[in-house]
């Protein structure tokens, strides 16, 4: 009886998130820069959830008490690199908005393949990004399913709860765009913080007296929970360039960096980029919620410490609609996140690898019935990978960080070294992804502890800059425009 | 070296032509900064790798990095007060003057 009712509660919140994004588009053109920047029109406090709701991920509420849970003192890293990750941005965010003004560019690859003059290039940049963003939507799913899971005391298999949160962010980002991905997003931003903090605290007051007593009963039982370095889960130096590859690879996003073409002004950009820090603060109650499971449950009857969250609230004899709340909050948190990447996915897909691959430039009409198509197929590419695919989130998510930092040195050559080529531009790429990949699959051993991505970013950058010396510069007063923006 | 780049146009540009020298060691100090920033998050074990004290509820370990997110903050919010005006009416991107 008390599961119907959570999942009462749950279906409700569906069908609100639902509306707001099917209203969210409506009566807009149906144009491609509609369709992916909302023609520049948004606001501060819409951008600001836009731009926090694809960090707010089932990555930070369901991966981040895992990892407090399972790995302790290393999940601080997840703070700092949340709070720090679009400080880069206020180097790129604006040079970018200027240059798709300038040259009506809608997505990360455009920007590329003008600069560098190359359709090869947008093909392999768009790929990189499509193959990060299945891994990552994946990890998503896997978060809905896991609440849909327990809200109905396990009667919703694996399958059926990925697929029904999918299908009703796939159907408003079909209809609504970059609008409904944004207006939804303010929604659970606001939803998922009050539930964090709320939750957050209640368990350390309820089972413990409060934090200060529960990490005192932490280090006494496991006294190199609470700290990183040798002997703990993390070491010093994989700590370090972790935090390092994610700050640099952040903003390097293609879904990000695309929202820098939905924002009104440059003062809205950097106002965004000000305020960002706050969303890692609101990260500190999702912590606690995985260090107050450490002495509830041990990892065995827990099976994956993702589970951690949703447990908690089912094992704690809370109400019906509280349970409900709260799972909503973490599926809000998912969601959030799918919707940003599939919308990012399905028109870089359309835009960059289509429209690229296309003899004849397509009409407007064709190019966004496109971009919605892929929006179709790639929510479907990553189901299957969701459900037939298995690793652990947190992982996953850092294999596709190191291929996405790979875009950094395009992105730094494109706004600051008219001299790189595109010969050097595309080997570069190719260099830093492969080796990052040879690492991650383990076909060649790491370096101290060294994360894969910088190991592969350093290659990158010493072969841009070798291979461009090494050919013929390109146009002059074609790349200065890129420097001067 | 140096020279002979910026005659052939294709040397490394930080700061677009016309930049005033105070913009730029403006922007060069708040770019040290925030690598300081961001190198102390990368490294908060060094200096803060012990669970006493206990403050604000927070390991000493966590309470350092959200010390440095505060800190972040204001950096930014310093940064961003200290803009230059006009660059927002210069740029024609509408804005919300």
């Amino acid at each position: 009886m008390n599961w119907m009712i959570t999942m009462a509660v749950i279906i409700v919140y569906l069908i609100i998130v639902f509306f707001i994004g099917s209203f969210a588009g409506r009566g807009r053109d149906s144009s491609v820069k509609e369709y992916i920047t909302a023609d520049s029109s948004l606001g501060f406090v819409v951008l600001y959830f836009l731009m926090g709701g694809a960090i707010f991920s089932a990555f930070a509420y369901l991966g981040g008490p895992g990892w407090a849970y399972s790995k302790g003192a290393a999940s601080f890293f997840i703070m700092g690199y949340c709070a720090l990750g679009l400080v880069p941005w206020w180097i790129w965010g604006p040079r970018a908005a200027r240059a798709g003004k300038k040259f009506n560019y809608v997505t990360q690859a455009q920007l590329f393949a003008g600069r560098f003059q190359s359709k090869a290039l947008s093909v392999v940049v768009a790929a990189v990004s499509i193959l990060a963003f299945v891994q990552y939507i994946t990890l998503q799913m896997k978060g809905s399913a896991y609440v849909f899971e327990i809200a109905s005391g396990g009667r919703i298999p694996f399958w059926a709860g990925a697929a029904i949160a999918y299908i009703v962010v796939v159907a408003y980002v079909f209809f609504g765009g970059v609008r409904a991905v944004a207006w939804t997003n303010v929604f659970q931003g606001v939803f998922m913080v009050v539930t964090a903090w709320t939750l957050g605290l209640y368990f350390a007051y309820s089972l413990y007296d409060g934090p200060t007593n529960m990490f005192q009963q932490i280090a006494e039982r496991m006294p190199t929970h609470l700290l990183v370095g040798p002997g703990t889960k993390m070491g010093y130096v994989e700590y370090s360039t972790a935090v390092i590859v994610s700050v640099l690879g952040f903003s390097m996003w293609p879904h990000l960096f695309m929202k820098a073409y939905t924002a009104e002004s440059e003062r809205t950009l950097k106002r965004t980029i000000v305020w960002y820090p706050t969303f890692a603060i609101f990260l500190v109650p999702v912590l606690f919620i995985g260090f107050a499971g450490i002495m509830q449950v041990d990892p065995e009857t827990l099976g994956a410490p993702d589970r951690i969250l949703p447990w908690m609230f089912a094992n704690m004899n809370f109400g019906p609609v509280a349970v409900g709340l709260v799972l909503a909050a973490a599926l809000a948190a998912a969601m959030s996140t799918q919707d940003t990447i599939t919308h990012a996915a399905g028109s870089i897909f359309a835009q960059d690898l289509v429209q690229a691959l296309k003899k004849e430039p397509q009409s407007e009409a064709s190019a966004t019935l496109w971009i919605r198509v892929s929006v179709l197929g790639f929510g479907l590419v990553s189901y299957l990978v969701a459900v037939f695919g298995g690793q652990t989130l947190v992982s996953l998510l850092l294999g596709s960080y190191g291929s996405i930092v790979q875009l950094l040195p395009l992105t730094a050559a494109t706004f600051f070294w008219p001299r790189a080529t595109k010969a050097g531009a595309i080997c570069g790429v190719l260099t830093g992804v492969v080796f990052n990949y040879l690492i991650v699959l383990k076909l060649i051993p790491k370096f101290a502890g060294v994360h894969a991505g910088l190991q592969g970013l350093l290659l990158n950058i010493l072969v841009l800059v070798v291979v461009s010396y090494l050919t013929k510069p390109m146009d002059k007063a074609h790349v200065r425009q890129y420097v001067e923006l | 070296m140096n020279n002979d780049q910026k005659d052939t146009g294709y040397g490394v540009v930080i700061f677009k032509e016309g930049t005033p020298p105070k913009e730029k060691r403006k922007g060069l100090f708040f770019f040290t900064v925030l690598s300081l920033i961001v190198l102390g998050q990368a490294c908060y074990w060094v200096f803060a790798n012990s669970v006493e004290p206990i403050i604000l509820g927070m390991p000493f370990g966590m309470f350092t990095v959200v010390m440095l997110i505060v800190l972040e903050f204001i950096a930014l919010a310093v940064m961003y007060a200290m803009e230059p005006k006009e660059e927002f009416g210069e740029s024609d991107m509408g804005g919300d003057k």
